[in-house]
C-alpha cells in the first residue's frame, strides 16, 4: 500500500509567460506535490544590451535607454544616470532643478509602491486593492504627463538639471494629490492591514533573515523590513535630501507583511518630503548650461540613489569622450531575485508567488 | 571614518600590496593585485572597523590593454564605501571568485564570465545567463567584439 502512495518530485517551469512573474522570468521549480524543493531562476528574456548600446551613444542619447532599464521608476533611473555624469564634471545643478528632481523622484516612489501593493493583492487573488491603488497612481501619472508628456518612460532628467520646467497648473494638482494621499493610504490599511486573509497569506511567509540581507546585498524596503536600517537618502545623502525632514520606517518581521508595511510607511514619508520640497521650491533656471556634446572628465564613478526597489547605481567610466566608455547599471531586483532560491525551499507555489510580488521584482532591471 | 582615515587604515594593514589612486570621489580607490584579491576582500569584510559587508556592484572593464574588475563595496552598519579594482592580463583573463566573502557575487561573476569571457576560478555555476542558450558569437562587452548584424548608431 505505502509503495503505491510513493510521491515523486516533479520539475515544472513557472514562466516565462506567467502573470505573476512581473515581466518575463522563468523559475524552474522542483516540486514535491505543492511544496517547492528547489527553485532556479532563468533570466535573460528581456536582455536588450543596454550597457553595450550606451557605449555607442552620447550622454543625452543614453537617457531614453535608462528609462527602459527600469521603467516602473524611470524618473529614478534618469536621475542616477545624470548624477553619475555630473559627478564626473563640474556642473552645478540649479536649485530649482534639484527640488524638481526630488519631487519627481518621490512621486515616482509613491507610484511604484502603489503598483507593488496593488499587484501583490492581485497575485493573492484580491482584485480590489489593485483598483484602488491604480486610481491614485493615475493621478501621479497625470502629473508626469503634464510635466514631460510621458506616462511611463519620462526622459525628463538631463545632465545638469531637468528637461523643462513644470507647468503652472502642476503645483495645485500636486497639492491636491498630497491632500488626499494620506487618507487613501489609511484606506489601504483598512482594506489590507487588518484583513485576516491578507495576514494569513503574508505574515511569516518569505522570511529574509538579517544575515541574508548582508549576504545577498539586499537593499531598500526588503532590507528595512528585516531590521536593517539602511537608506541611501540618509546614509550616503545625494542631491538635497539632507535639507528635508523624514523618517525611515524599519520593521523587524522579515516577512511579506512587514515589507508591505514598510512600503506604506515610505509612501507617507515620500508625501512628507514632497510637501517640504513644494514649500521650498525656489524660482530660477531648471538646467545648467551644458554643451550639446557634453564631455565629462576622464574618470570612474559609482553613483547610487535610493530607488523604490532598493539601491540603484550606475558605474560609469569615461575616457573624456562624448560617449560613456563603460556603463554598468545596478538595480535592486537583481539581488532580490538572487536570494529567491534561498527563500523558496519549503514554500507552497502560491506562497512563492506572494514572495515574488512582495519583493517587488521587476525583470527589465535584472536583464537590462 | 572619513576618506583619509579609511585610506590610512587600509594602507596600514595591507601595505605594499595596494596601489592607491587619488581622485575627488567620496570613497577611497585602491588597485590590488589579483593574487591578493580574496585576502583583501576577506580583510575588509571581517575587520571590525571596516565591516564592508555590502557588495553594491561588481563589474568588469575592458581597457583594450588589460581587463579590470571593479568591486564597489559599502558597509551596512558603518556606511562607508570603498572602490577596489583588480587588473589582469588580457591574454589570461582569470580571477578568483569572491563568493566566499560576499555570496552576492554569484550572479555578478556569472555575468562577467559571460559578457567579458573572464574565467572566474572556483565559481560553482558558470552557465549561460543573460544571452540566449545557443549564443556562440563571443563576448559582447569586449571592446574588440564585432556583432554579425550590428548596425552602427548614426553620428550626429
Amino acid at each position: 500500500m505505502t509503495e503505491d502512495l510513493r510521491t515523486e518530485e516533479m520539475i515544472i517551469n513557472m514562466g516565462p509567460h506567467h502573470p505573476s512573474t512581473h515581466g518575463v522570468c522563468r523559475l524552474v521549480l522542483t516540486l514535491d506535490g505543492e511544496v517547492v524543493k528547489k527553485c532556479v531562476p532563468v533570466i535573460g528574456y528581456l536582455h536588450r544590451a543596454i550597457e553595450k548600446m550606451c557605449e555607442n551613444r552620447t550622454y543625452a542619447q543614453c537617457i531614453p535607454l535608462m528609462d527602459r532599464f527600469e521603467y516602473v521608476t524611470a524618473m529614478s533611473t534618469n536621475w542616477v544616470f545624470a548624477l553619475a555624469a555630473e559627478k564626473l564634471s563640474d556642473i552645478e545643478v540649479p536649485e530649482r532643478a534639484e527640488h524638481l528632481r526630488v519631487i519627481m523622484g518621490e512621486l515616482n516612489r509613491i507610484a511604484s509602491h502603489l503598483l507593488c501593493i496593488g499587484v501583490t493583492g492581485l497575485d493573492l487573488g484580491a482584485l480590489t486593492p489593485f483598483l484602488y491603488t491604480f486610481r491614485e497612481r493615475e493621478m501621479i501619472l497625470d502629473l508626469f504627463e503634464m510635466t514631460c508628456g510621458q506616462r511611463l518612460t519620462y526622459n525628463y532628467m538631463r545632465v545638469g538639471g531637468v528637461s523643462q520646467d513644470i507647468p503652472p497648473e502642476f503645483i495645485p494638482k500636486c497639492r491636491e494629490f498630497l491632500s488626499i494621499i494620506d487618507g487613501k493610504i489609511d484606506d489601504y490599511e483598512r482594506i489590507l492591514t487588518e484583513n485576516p486573509i491578507w495576514i494569513a497569506r503574508n505574515k511569516g511567509v518569505g522570511i529574509i533573515p538579517e544575515q541574508m540581507v548582508y549576504d545577498y546585498a539586499i537593499s531598500g524596503p526588503a532590507a528595512r523590513a528585516s531590521g536593517v536600517n539602511f537608506d541611501i537618502r540618509k546614509d550616503d545623502t545625494y542631491s538635497i535630501y539632507d535639507r528635508f525632514e523624514f523618517d525611515i520606517p524599519v520593521f523587524y518581521g522579515c516577512d511579506n507583511y512587514d515589507r508591505y508595511r514598510t512600503r506604506l510607511g515610505e509612501m507617507r514619508q515620500a508625501a512628507r518630503i514632497i510637501r517640504q520640497a513644494l514649500d521650498q521650491l525656489p524660482e530660477g533656471p531648471v538646467r545648467a548650461k551644458v554643451p550639446m556634446n557634453f564631455k565629462p572628465h576622464p574618470g570612474e564613478v559609482y553613483a547610487r540613489i535610493e530607488n523604490s526597489r532598493g539601491e540603484m547605481g550606475i558605474h560609469l567610466i569615461s575616457d573624456g569622450d562624448k560617449k560613456p566608455y563603460r556603463l554598468r547599471a545596478r538595480g535592486g531586483s537583481y539581488n532580490h531575485l538572487m536570494a529567491v532560491p534561498q527563500i523558496a525551499p519549503g514554500l507552497k507555489i502560491a506562497d512563492l508567488v506572494a514572495v515574488f510580488a512582495s519583493l517587488d521584482i521587476i525583470m527589465p532591471e535584472i536583464d537590462r | 571614518m572619513t576618506k583619509d582615515e579609511l585610506t590610512g587604515y587600509i594602507m596600514q594593514h595591507f601595505s605594499g600590496r595596494l596601489e592607491r589612486i587619488e581622485n575627488d570621489q567620496p570613497e577611497p580607490y585602491f588597485i590590488v593585485h589579483c593574487d591578493d584579491l580574496t585576502a583583501l576582500a576577506r580583510f575588509i569584510h571581517d575587520d571590525p572597523k571596516l565591516v564592508m559587508n555590502f557588495l553594491m556592484n561588481l563589474s568588469a572593464v575592458d581597457t583594450k590593454e588589460r581587463f579590470e574588475m571593479v568591486y564597489n563595496v559599502c558597509s551596512y552598519p558603518l556606511k562607508h564605501r570603498l572602490y577596489v579594482k583588480t587588473v589582469f592580463d588580457r591574454d589570461h583573463p582569470e580571477v578568483d571568485t569572491v563568493m566566499g566573502v560576499w555570496p552576492a557575487a554569484n550572479w555578478y561573476e556569472r555575468e562577467v564570465w559571460e559578457l567579458f569571457g573572464i574565467a572566474v576560478r572556483n565559481h560553482p555555476d558558470l552557465t549561460r545567463f543573460l544571452l540566449p542558450d545557443d549564443w556562440n558569437e563571443g563576448h559582447p562587452l569586449r571592446k574588440d567584439w564585432v556583432g554579425k548584424d550590428v548596425v552602427p548608431f548614426p553620428e550626429r
